[in-house]
């Protein structure tokens, strides 16, 4: 080893091992900087979180029509002689067959409803009423346990997420709902029986409940609405057809996407309204934890002094010296992350709820990511190097003689 | 003992000062240190230097050093004009030719009594078999050969000294230089401390120079010198009392 890693790994060990001596102000960057870092990854986490269960699920096999140029179901509108005539079409349209020879379509509609949670509180989710074929146009889902509804009967299915959250899910798979409907939940102005948990693996169908379409609309006072169609598509080329027999189907404007692309297009702008509001909270904090982490390195070069001074004098470089400190940061940073980062972990997998964009509970899990444990880490460290470097270029001009005269 | 002559018996010098002048501070508060100061002292000399506080002792320790410039002269050490020599050159000159003793020993309170007397080696190209052994020579050369694997705060202040003397020496420099090394100590450790320079001066012919306002600790020098108003001066009875 040449002399100058000699040099350095003396000063950083000197540097280190003199911690505990200043154990208060160096926690103190050490808690800033984890604070900054699981705010960070928190936030990343929701993100990450919102756009597993958004976008989960989404099939390129499968296409949904919305009317009026909306993008969310909410505010789509459609014809029903527009629904009418794409079923009269059918593989015209682009659209596949059943094993009878029927054009896989399900008329849909989303109703805000209020439903009580385990906890006694009321929230709105989504109920949706779809056709026989909707749960066979949602490859991404499945009946964990109990039945799917029957046609023209009050019974529902609820998302395993939500039903958890509603207590009506004990995950066992000889629940209530496997052998029919045991357990009943009130929306809107009727009791519905529950009679099947749907899994959607963290899609937004976890979130929701299906109903028969016909009791849906007639229980809410919605008859004649659709709000989207969902279709399944014949072939690579099946979305170009559908897309073509649209103006054909009605004089209303509506557009055909992928249910992949209908989901990435809603989950893009809440994942980015999360992170525009992270990240300008999460570098404000930075901002804080450079200072206090310039005022701990500060500290750090003056308790030191004497010891820098005296090894300039015995011929240690200035080079030396500045790594050291800069290695000292950077190590009370990394300890930050770790401390962050673990706090963040507790975090991941948690459920939490937030409105979904028609106004009903989206519960999703938080997700903890590599990619965000990276970002928090990397922030941490130039949050280091920011608070290091500066007291690092004063430990490297320290005047030996003036530190030595000072005396301890 | 023999008092101050300006060039010490067996010049010329092996440390010379020539009309020396140093200040401090700026402008209207500038004060002066010494003026035209010379001085030869000559190879494997042991010198003490007395003088009352604000004499300008401890910046001609600084300046013997090469760690505080001079304003005005020349100063030579071994032949070396460190007046001439930029900072890089003065720390890298002090690291072959030089070794400071301090008052307050600056160990490294982290490291062992041993890796505190290698830090100097650390620079040079050793193996690490090599250091290890020089190391164990100098601290058996103190009378700590057993202490090597203790922490400063384990040991008294005479050994603390003591490892500060072999950090000092470790590297076999020409010149010690010691800012009132039994400053800290009590009557026993100062004994103990001067009592190795002495052997470092008699047997393996150091020069040393010494700052002390311990009147016993300038008498185990070969030559006293008196400093005062800027000016050296024979150093008395009433000094060395």
């Amino acid at each position: 080893m040449s002399s100058l890693p000699r040099q350095c790994f003396v000063l950083t060990r000197a540097a280190l091992a003199g911690l505990p001596g200043r154990l208060a102000i160096s926690l103190s960057m050490v808690a800033s900087i984890a604070l900054v870092v699981a705010v960070l990854i928190g936030f990343l986490a929701v993100a990450a979180g919102l756009e597993r269960t958004l976008g989960a699920g989404g099939s390129r096999e499968v296409a949904v029509i919305l009317g009026g140029g909306a993008f969310q179901e909410i505010a789509s509108a459609i014809p029903p002689d527009a629904a009418r005539s794409l079923q009269a079409d059918g593989t015209a349209a682009g659209i596949a067959l059943d094993d009878r020879g029927r054009p896989l379509l399900s008329r849909e509609i989303a109703v805000p409803v209020e439903a009580t949670a385990a906890d006694g509180q009321r929230r709105m989710v989504a109920l949706r009423g779809m056709e026989a074929a909707g749960p066979r146009l949602r490859p991404g889902s499945s009946i964990r346990t109990g039945r799917l509804f029957a046609p023209g009967m009050r019974e529902i299915v609820i998302g395993e997420t939500l039903a958890r959250d509603l207590g009506l899910d004990t995950g066992s798979s000889d629940a209530g709902p496997k052998t029919g409907s045991i357990r009943r939940l009130r929306l809107g102005p009727v009791d519905w029986a529950v009679v099947g948990i749907v899994a959607a693996q963290g899609g937004a169908a976890d979130s929701e409940i299906w109903g028969d379409l016909d009791l849906v609309r007639a229980v809410f006072d919605r008859q004649g609405d659709i709000q989207a169609l969902r279709v399944a598509l014949d072939g690579p080329d099946g979305l170009a057809a559908l897309r073509a027999a649209l103006p054909g189907a009605t004089p209303s404007p509506l557009d055909a996407m992928t249910e992949a692309d209908l989901l990435a297009g809603q989950s893009a702008p809440v994942t980015r309204l999360v992170a525009l509001l992270g990240w300008p909270i999460t570098l404000l904090m930075a901002v804080g934890a450079s200072a206090g982490a310039l005022n701990t390195m500060m500290s750090s070069v003056s308790e030191r002094r004497i010891e820098i001074a005296t090894l300039r004098v015995l011929g240690f470089s200035r080079l030396a010296t500045f790594t050291a400190t800069v290695a000292e940061a950077m190590a009370l940073s990394l300890a930050g992350a770790v401390l962050g980062a673990a706090v963040a972990l507790i975090l991941d997998g948690w459920s939490t709820s937030t409105l979904g964009a028609d106004g009903t509970a989206l519960v999703f899990r938080l997700a903890v990511t590599p990619a965000g444990l990276m970002k928090a880490g990397t922030l941490a460290l130039a949050i280091g190097v920011l608070g290091g470097v500066l007291p690092a270029v004063a430990a490297a001009r320290l005047s030996p003689l003036e530190s030595l005269k000072a005396g301890p | 003992m023999t008092p101050f002559p300006p060039s010490l018996p067996g010049s010329p010098g092996f440390i010379r000062l020539d009309g020396v002048s140093k200040s401090h501070g700026r402008g209207a508060g500038r004060v002066a240190i010494f003026s035209n100061l010379s001085l030869e002292i000559p190879r494997g000399d042991f010198v003490a230097i007395m003088g009352p506080s604000g004499s300008g002792k401890s910046t001609l320790l600084n300046i013997l050093a090469g760690l505080d410039p001079v304003d005005a002269g020349r100063v030579a050490i071994d032949g070396c004009d460190l007046s001439a020599m930029g900072e890089d050159a003065r720390a890298a000159w002090r690291t072959t030719t030089l070794g400071i003793i301090f008052q307050f020993y600056n160990l490294m309170p982290m490291l062992t009594a041993a890796e505190n007397v290698e830090l100097p080696l650390l620079l040079r190209p050793l193996s690490g078999r090599e250091r290890r052994e020089r190391v164990a020579t100098v601290l058996d050369l103190v009378g700590l050969g057993g202490w090597a694997r203790h922490h400063p705060r384990e040991m008294s202040g005479g050994q603390r000294q003591r490892v500060g003397i072999a950090r000092a020496i470790v590297t076999d420099p020409a010149l010690l230089l010691c800012d009132e090394p039994t400053g800290d100590l009590d009557r026993r450790s100062a004994g103990e401390a001067l009592d190795i320079l002495g052997r470092l001066n008699r047997e393996l012919g150091k020069t040393i120079v010494m700052v002390t306002h311990d009147p016993a600790a300038a008498r185990s020098a070969r030559h006293v010198l008196h400093l005062d108003k800027g000016a050296f001066s024979p150093a008395g009875p009433e000094v060395l009392s």
